[in-house]
């Protein structure tokens, strides 16, 4: 029997607004417990709710991102239970009216673009942050009431891969709006997944089973595979598939069980009658969206234009620390250069001293700079990276790097060329038999040999265009 | 509408997290037959239906946003001053489990 | 009689003039109210009222309210001083701010001398079910009469002649109830007009800051005080506040007054009708139009079902924030829910607690179209009829209640078919949100009967204007058990 799996996604995304979502108690990471709470976080008897004006320009921003209709009027309700981390005995959220609802977002997975159905995108309050001990579990406040937004996907993938890409594209959108860090480590962005496989041609669908708490892509990935098989093998044993919620076991790669998922719990949703109905104009949401920060799609189509290729794009992009400093090199320097160095030396350099680009003791400018001075003096790329590498170390200009590294241009004197190249290429005959027989590493020694013998001095560039015109003779 | 039976209240009291003794669940018992007799009168209200469910007593949308301006917070001690069982700075519970 | 039983006007000259002080006035406000035997405190807090009152030297003669004693309901946050909600399950509690009409009391330097008693968490109309016990009637010194609830507290505090001002809440008829029953004036603003930012909710749709005062005088300025935009209460009204106590006397040319046929034809006492048909004579003699309208009796009927249902609903979650975890007492367990469930088993009463699974069930998935949406649906229906009247008319003018004070015997808080329309009409005036004003009509066997005014949305200067000109005609302003008094109607 063939499957196929149908997955949707639930995704928390915590925004880095300035303040709560319904207080002004400051909205940042502090290490001193139950510091950064108003009285509402506490859930003070009397207390009232009061929206947070960036909260909803980002849920706009990343609605209008995500294609999505945007309703006129902000309504919220109340979602009830009782839990150790909700204050209030009940979360302020948008049941009824979401901000947004159906939506798209263009994923490309296994070569193949697709687009995934947006259900929805609400604005909601995250919970008190628990830490549990053997006897005990204490409750840290600050993060009651932190804006969510929750992104709601119809449950349109059908792999790993397309999940991953998927959650790689929200959390894309969401940086680079600055809506948040998107940090699914660090939870600022939150993966629920929902699985449930059926034979091909069947309209009706499985029984879902909920994987939670995923904190990377690659686990996401890894999670559905190993739960699409583990329930395929199931059904084809005859094992039925219980409603259930999973984690994803990271040693051991696989999913097991956290509970059973009982009737779906009544929340008994009803409207919120502290907050009167919010319209938003024309005006407001236009500017919502014309004023949203550059979004990846468009950077990465910018960069390619400068001469990028997209897997380079990308790589800078995966991080906006990176893309951020990569756009102010850009801004003096060519765009590809600026990425050639980055995503070579520098890149390497950065790795091996456990750096990053804040770090990194060269800022961004200096390196256009640097390119552009080198490429006035005709040096060679390695020459420019060693100027580079000797700046990030001493924080030097190009200038005084270059003149402290005793770098000068190499000679592209064609006749100094032509004079090594013929001298090497009659101590060579063997590799110009090889070059001939169609061994294209021949060039690559020759090159060597050259160099060698003129102690680097020659351009390499030109080296090498003087070798191929011989060795074609 | 759900029946209503003594078990049905029992079980609706354990969710609000209280319990009620058996004679104060026979009161609430008649209290509900009352309303839900009450209820159905208003059922039949001639085009109830035409009605939309209201929240707020009129027309009162407005087009305030709260400006996204840090305040003070509580300091520690005022915002657990009225806690019962505090250790380092944090309410403390039993283990929260599941 | 001493100066705090003047009328406001008077009682501000005597201040302004050094007559007497805000210290002096403050001893005799708390002296009374130790003296006091209905029962009416949380807690009389003598230290630092008589302290805040002796730093109050320099009078202010542009503001009414300078140096007066008043209470709160303790359902009001007032920083530090214990507020309980008169329930077991927030003693102790103290909050660490206080709520917006405290701060702007403070601001016109009024003095707070203490919390009054209230039915548990607001939730009740015979002023018997605080943790206290029982709240009296100052008119009857056998204790065998109510002064009504939710505000009982004030109510008796008011009257009895303690202080001047009292605020309290209005969700169902909460103030202008008790308002007649103790013969005050009971004022509930427009929804929105007060914020309500640190007042204990109850059913945040039907919710109002209301107050007792003794004159309408004191009543519009404590309204110039209180009203006006708070940033914190998102359902505060943004529209500007008037300056009502100018107003009170303008002939504002608003005229037209409607009596409902079918409320009158459920009062059974003959001396309420009597009272009511000489105030509706003297309005007309001072050149009001004074006529009879019908609203349909269905919908009269539904009021108290729809009214339970909507609140106990509403309060059902707004009081699942009491958990003995963040505040009140804590009370251990093995497990979190075990730590709640004994906090909030301990801490309710039996009445709340049946009130509290009434409203969840009614918010239940399979229940809620046929009780929640559906007494929302009649809420709407009810303020659509009612909004009718007021195209035609400015005020309606009904009895504040079916008769005197009930005894304590002759009155329970189970619900039960034996409801009267004569009871709960006035929770109209918090399903539409209208301005709504108790006014003492008349003295029966000594026991105080009330009238009702109600106008449109945020026109409450004309409201108080008629309600200044009724106060003349019935002359029962500033009565007290300490300042009896016949009136003329």
């Amino acid at each position: 029997m063939n499957f196929e799996a149908v997955i949707g996604l639930e995704i928390h995304v915590q925004m880095k607004t300035k303040t709560k979502m319904f207080s002004s108690a400051p909205n940042s990471f502090s290490r001193s417990p139950n510091s950064e709470v108003a009285p509402l976080d506490m859930a003070f008897p009397g207390t009232l709710p009061t929206v947070n004006k960036q909260a909803v320009i980002n849920a706009i921003r990343v609605a209008n991102a995500l294609h999505m209709e945007i309703d006129r009027t902000i309504l919220f309700d109340r979602k009830n239970y009782f839990y150790s981390d909700l204050p209030k005995g009940y979360q302020i959220t948008q049941q009824n009216r979401p901000i947004g609802k159906n939506g798209y977002l263009v994923i490309k997975a296994n070569g193949v673009e697709r687009k995934i159905g947006i259900e929805r995108i609400h604005m909601e309050e995250d919970t008190c942050k628990q830490v549990h001990y053997p006897d005990c579990s204490l409750l840290d406040y600050n993060r009651a009431g932190v804006p969510l937004v929750e992104i709601v996907s119809h449950p349109e993938m059908h792999n790993g891969t397309e999940a991953m890409k998927y959650v790689e594209g929200i959390r894309n959108i969401v940086v680079y709006s600055l809506t948040s860090d998107g940090k699914m480590e660090e939870g600022s962005l939150r993966c629920d997944v929902n699985v449930s496989i059926r034979p091909i041609g069947q309209k009706a669908f499985g029984t879902k089973v909920e994987i939670k708490n995923l904190n990377s892509l690659k686990n996401i990935e890894s999670a559905i595979d190993y739960e699409i098989n583990r329930q395929s093998e199931d059904i084809l044993s005859g094992k039925p598939i219980r409603q259930e919620t999973r984690r994803f076991d990271e040693s051991n790669q696989k999913t097991t069980m956290m509970r059973l998922k009982t009737d779906a719990v009544d929340y008994k949703y009803f409207p919120e009658a502290n907050i009167t109905p919010i319209s938003l104009s024309e005006d407001f949401i236009a500017d919502a969206i014309a004023t949203c920060p550059e979004l990846y799609d468009t950077k990465l189509n910018r960069f390619i234009e400068m001469g990028l290729n997209e897997t380079d794009a990308s790589i800078i992009l995966s991080d906006r620390d990176v893309a951020s400093y990569f756009e102010k090199a850009a801004d003096i320097a060519p765009g590809k250069e600026v990425a050639n160095y980055l995503s070579g030396e520098l890149s390497a350099f950065m790795n091996k001293n456990s750096l990053n680009v804040n770090t990194l003791g060269l800022d961004p400018v200096s390196l256009g700079q640097a390119i552009n001075v080198g490429a006035k003096e005709k040096l060679t790329h390695k020459q420019i990276a060693d100027i580079l590498l000797r700046m990030c170390e001493t924080g030097e200009a190009p200038e005084a790097a270059q003149k402290a590294l005793g770098i000068v241009a190499m000679s592209t004197d064609s006749n100094e060329v032509d004079a090594a190249v013929k001298a090497v290429l009659e101590a060579n005959p063997q590799s110009i038999v090889d070059f001939k027989a169609g061994k294209d590493r021949a060039l690559g020694f020759l090159v060597g040999q050259v160099m060698k013998a003129s102690h680097g001095k020659l351009n390499p560039a030109n080296v090498s265009k003087a070798l191929l015109s011989e060795l074609k003779k | 509408m759900k029946e209503i039976s003594i078990e049905v209240l029992k079980d609706a009291a354990n969710r609000l997290l209280f319990d009620l003794s058996e004679e104060e669940y026979q009161t609430l018992y008649e209290e509900f037959m009352t309303l839900k007799e009450q209820m159905k009168k208003i059922g039949e209200i001639k085009g109830l239906e035409n009605y939309e469910p209201m929240t707020f007593p009129f027309p009162c949308e407005t087009t305030y946003l709260r400006e996204d301006v840090p305040m003070e917070p509580l300091s520690q001690e005022d915002a657990l001053k009225n806690a019962g069982s505090v250790m380092m700075g944090q309410i403390k519970l039993p283990k929260v489990v599941g | 009689m001493e100066y705090i039983d003047l009328p406001i006007e008077e009682l501000h000259q005597a201040l302004v003039n050094r007559k007497t002080s805000p210290f002096e006035l403050t001893k005799v406000a708390l002296a009374r109210a130790h003296a006091s035997k209905e029962n009416a405190f949380e807690i009389i807090d003598d230290e630092e009222a008589l302290a805040y009152a002796a730093s109050l030297v320099d009078p202010e003669e542009d503001n009414l309210l300078w140096g007066i004693p008043f209470l709160a309901k303790d359902n009001f946050s007032t920083k530090d001083l214990p507020t309980t909600a008169s329930s077991n399950i927030l003693a102790s509690y103290r909050p660490v701010f206080d709520a917006a009409v405290i701060e702007r009391l403070k601001a016109k330097k009024m003095v707070l001398i203490g919390k009054t008693t209230l039915d548990e968490l607001a939730m009740g109309g015979t002023g018997t079910t605080g943790h206290l016990g029982i709240t009296y009637n100052p008119y009857d010194p056998t204790h065998q009469r109510m002064v009504g609830g939710s505000s009982c507290g004030s109510a008796a505090a008011v009257a009895s002649g303690i202080v001047p001002f009292a605020l309290g809440s209005d969700t169902g008829d909460s103030v202008r109830k008790p308002a007649s029953f103790a013969g005050l004036v009971g004022f509930k603003p427009t929804w929105g007009r007060i914020s309500r930012y640190g007042l204990f909710p109850f059913a945040p749709s039907l919710d109002h800051v209301a107050y007792f005062t003794r004159d309408v005088k004191m009543a519009a300025s404590v309204l110039e005080a209180l009203g006006g935009r708070d940033d914190r209460d998102s359902t505060s009204s943004l529209r500007s506040v008037e300056p009502y106590c100018e107003l009170l006397n303008k002939n504002t040319g608003v005229k037209r007054i409607a009596v409902i046929k079918e409320i009158q034809e459920t009062i059974k006492d003959n001396d309420v009708l009597l009272h009511f048909s000489k105030a509706v004579e003297a309005l007309r003699k001072e050149g009001y139009i004074v006529e009879e309208v019908s609203y349909p009796l269905e919908l009269l009927q539904s009021l108290f079902p729809t009214y339970i249902v909507i609140s106990c609903a509403e309060a059902t979650s707004n009081d699942a924030n009491l958990d003995g975890i963040k505040f009140g007492p804590f009370k251990g367990g093995n497990t979190y829910e075990e730590v709640m469930k004994r906090a909030r088993s301990e801490g309710f009463s039996e009445l709340i607690k049946r009130r509290f699974v009434i409203g969840s069930f009614a918010l239940m998935r399979e229940n809620q179209e046929d009780l929640f949406l559906r007494a929302q649906r009649n809420r709407a229906k009810i303020v659509s009829e009612l909004n009718k009247i007021y195209q035609s008319y400015d005020f309606i003018m009904t009895p504040a209640a079916p008769s005197i004070a009930p005894r304590f015997e002759d009155s329970s808080d189970r619900l039960s078919n034996e409801y009267l329309i004569a009871d709960s009409h006035l929770c109209l005036g918090n399903f539409a949100g209208l301005p709504s004003i108790t006014l003492p009509l008349f003295l029966k066997d000594n026991l105080p009967v009330g009238i009702n005014f109600m106008g449109r949305a945020f026109e409450e200067a004309n409201l108080l204007a008629l309600s200044s000109q009724f106060e003349r005609l019935s002359g029962l302003a500033e009565l007290s058990t300490v300042t009896r008094k016949e009136g003329y109607l």
